[in-house]
């Protein structure tokens, strides 16, 4: 298929050759594209037959010379998933790749990309200004709490959560508290063949155990491949499975995180993905404000402290609420029957370390006191 | 994807019935897990449509959005002997047929006195007819209206047999959906239960539902639900209607 953006670009890159733009800016297009050749009749390009010449985004080239597209940038590469130069399925070539994220994401929530904008700025921020010190109140919202955490003194590390720093000795410890819980792990692009699979599958004990667990064993994974692990995939059989992105793959970093019911199967179920199952929605929503938690006050033992908290959910369908002493309950808000769906997240400080208070559950009517 | 169906094998030597069973690949056993109630009328009361009136007004109560109708269909089977003479005696005269209305494409048949159930492509019916070793000898609907409740979905329906109007019976289907195993969603299921027999205590009516637990294990059936535990749950059900009936 014609595509007359990147054929524009192409057009333009050739002639800077000759041309070279001026440093520090980005020259806008201004006059009229080229002349057509014959085998490219004129309403083949998008817009329509008399459209006027678009300026036409910059290319690669462009971007060299002009110092926004240096070295260092190139280097930094595929931190979202994306390959430098950006240049996209259309033609458009994209400086900023938390820009092209965004775009690219059209049924991400404004929750979705307010996030990833907050995470790319706080990333640039603390790469480009270390100087300037990390403003964790703004992303609580509630100010006595914070008011309480800021005080704190960073306590020593909780042995049983924090032992190795590694993934694989993060899932080896969680493996070991948490004997219910099926950890599976995923390359990026292996994710959405399993959550294409899940939704023909009949009982997730009758997937066949040998291919799964040789490509999804982490325990089995040789190092190399440890370094490309994107995606934790927990299952509490019969009562939830979780899905946890992390932020470069090999790292600790997660950077979202979605509960689904073992049931479900089908292209949405990812880490930012929605159930279709209201008690599920919920927990994500509760899942995000956790995430968001460990991240601004523990950033170094979120992972742990976030898998941690998620296999807490194991009691979902049992434990009754700590307030009011009942399982299934109305919210009158929503007018849905839920079970408890709240778990605390703060963490507290006690002789072991800082953690969160597993041992408790709220329905999200009893909740707004307590948390 | 291959799905794992359960298959009892009818090895009763006297039926010359043979069942054909076709693996349609497209058919998934998967189910979320449904309780069956039914409604147990006050000693001296009968059974009247303005019962299933009132539950149906509950349902709404309880921010049930009416999703739209459901029928299930039950078969009584008897044998048809070869010749004239009477048919043997140890040849199955429980025989059930069902066709459950979220699974058009299958029909299930259960002896109860044998716990034996087993399911079959839909077009099995055709089958039977041409065998003419057990023919129809009354056919039960059970329809109604349905609800979704946030998870939960419930059916309320009347119990009428196919060529008459009287009220067999009045019972629903109460599904959890998020969850497939009966053993997690039972504390979710009882605790619904619960909630909806107070909403229904306030409208004083001659009766109340009841859920018998059906034995699964006895049919040969797992903790994760699928429609033959739904085939299984309509046989008792019917079993309890016809005794409340007849008491």
């Amino acid at each position: 298929m014609e595509r007359p953006g990147a054929r524009g670009a192409a057009d333009r890159r050739h002639q800077d050759r000759s041309r070279p733009a001026p440093r520090g800016a980005l020259r806008r297009r201004l006059r009229p594209t080229p002349p057509l050749r014959p085998h490219r009749p004129p309403h083949h390009r998008r817009g329509g037959l008399h459209a006027p010449p678009l300026p036409g985004p910059p290319g690669p080239r462009q971007l060299e010379d002009s110092g926004v597209l240096n070295p260092s940038l190139k280097s930094r590469g595929n931190s979202w998933g994306l390959h430098m130069p950006l240049v996209c399925p259309d033609g458009a070539v994209v400086a900023y790749a938390w820009k092209r994220q965004l775009a690219g994401q059209a049924g991400a929530s404004a929750v979705d990309r307010t996030r990833l904008a907050l995470k790319a700025f706080t990333d640039q921020k603390r790469r480009f200004f270390p100087h300037l010190e990390d403003d964790l109140l703004n992303h609580h919202g509630e100010s006595g709490i914070a008011k309480r955490l800021c005080s704190s003194q960073v306590l020593p590390m909780s042995k049983e959560l924090v032992e190795g720093k590694t993934l694989a000795d993060i899932l080896k410890n969680l493996e070991h508290e948490v004997p219910n819980i099926r950890i599976l792990t995923y390359q990026r692009r292996d994710w959405s063949k399993r959550a294409s699979l899940l939704s023909s599958s009949v009982d997730e004990n009758h997937v066949d155990p040998s291919k799964e667990q040789n490509l999804h064993n982490w325990k089995k994974l040789r190092s190399a491949s440890v370094d490309q692990i994107a995606v934790i995939e927990l299952l509490m059989p019969s009562i939830f499975r979780a899905v946890v992105s992390l932020h470069l793959a090999g790292s600790v970093n997660p950077d979202a995180v979605a509960f689904f019911s073992p049931n479900e199967g089908g292209d949405y179920i990812h880490s930012r993905g929605i159930s279709v199952h209201h008690v599920f929605r919920l927990v994500t929503e509760h899942a995000d404000k956790a995430l968001q938690y460990y991240l601004s006050v523990d950033p170094n033992n979120s992972l742990p402290l976030l898998l941690c908290w998620i296999c807490s959910y194991q009691t979902l369908f049992a434990k009754v609420c700590s307030k009011c002493g009942r399982l299934l309950m109305m919210d009158k808000t929503l007018a849905l029957l839920l079970p408890p769906v709240h778990r605390p997240y703060f963490l507290t400080s006690s002789v072991k370390g800082q953690s969160s208070d597993l041992t408790k559950a709220y329905h999200i009517g009893c909740s707004s006191e307590e948390i | 994807m291959h799905c794992a169906i359960v298959l009892e094998s009818l090895h009763s030597p006297s039926l010359s019935l043979s069942l054909s069973l076709s693996l349609s690949l497209s058919l998934s056993l998967f189910m979320t897990v449904k309780w069956l109630m039914h409604w147990q009328p006050n000693p001296g009361a009968t059974l009247n449509s303005q019962i299933l009136a009132e539950a149906c007004a509950c349902a709404e109560g309880l921010g049930g959005a009416k999703d739209g109708r459901w029928r299930t269909a039950m078969t009584f089977y008897r044998p048809m002997p070869r010749d004239s003479s009477a048919p043997p005696a140890d040849v199955p005269r429980d025989f059930l047929g069902l066709a459950l209305h979220d699974r058009p494409d299958t029909y299930f048949f259960i002896l109860r006195a044998h716990r034996l159930v087993l399911h079959a492509d839909a077009s099995i019916q055709a089958i039977m007819e041409k065998l003419q070793s057990y023919k129809a000898r009354v056919v039960f609907n059970f329809e109604g209206f349905q609800y979704k409740l946030g998870d939960f979905r419930l059916r309320v329906g009347k119990c009428v047999p196919s060529m008459a109007e009287t009220l067999r019976g009045i019972m629903m289907e109460v599904e959890y959906l998020p969850l497939s195993s009966i053993e997690k969603s039972r504390q979710i299921l009882e605790e619904f239960f619960d909630i909806w027999q107070e909403a229904l205590a306030k409208k004083s009516l001659p009766g109340h539902f009841i859920h018998i637990e059906s034995n699964f294990a006895d049919y040969g059936l797992q903790d994760h639900y699928t429609s033959q535990h739904t085939a299984v749950q309509y046989a008792t059900c019917m079993a309890q209607l016809m005794a409340a009936v007849r008491s």
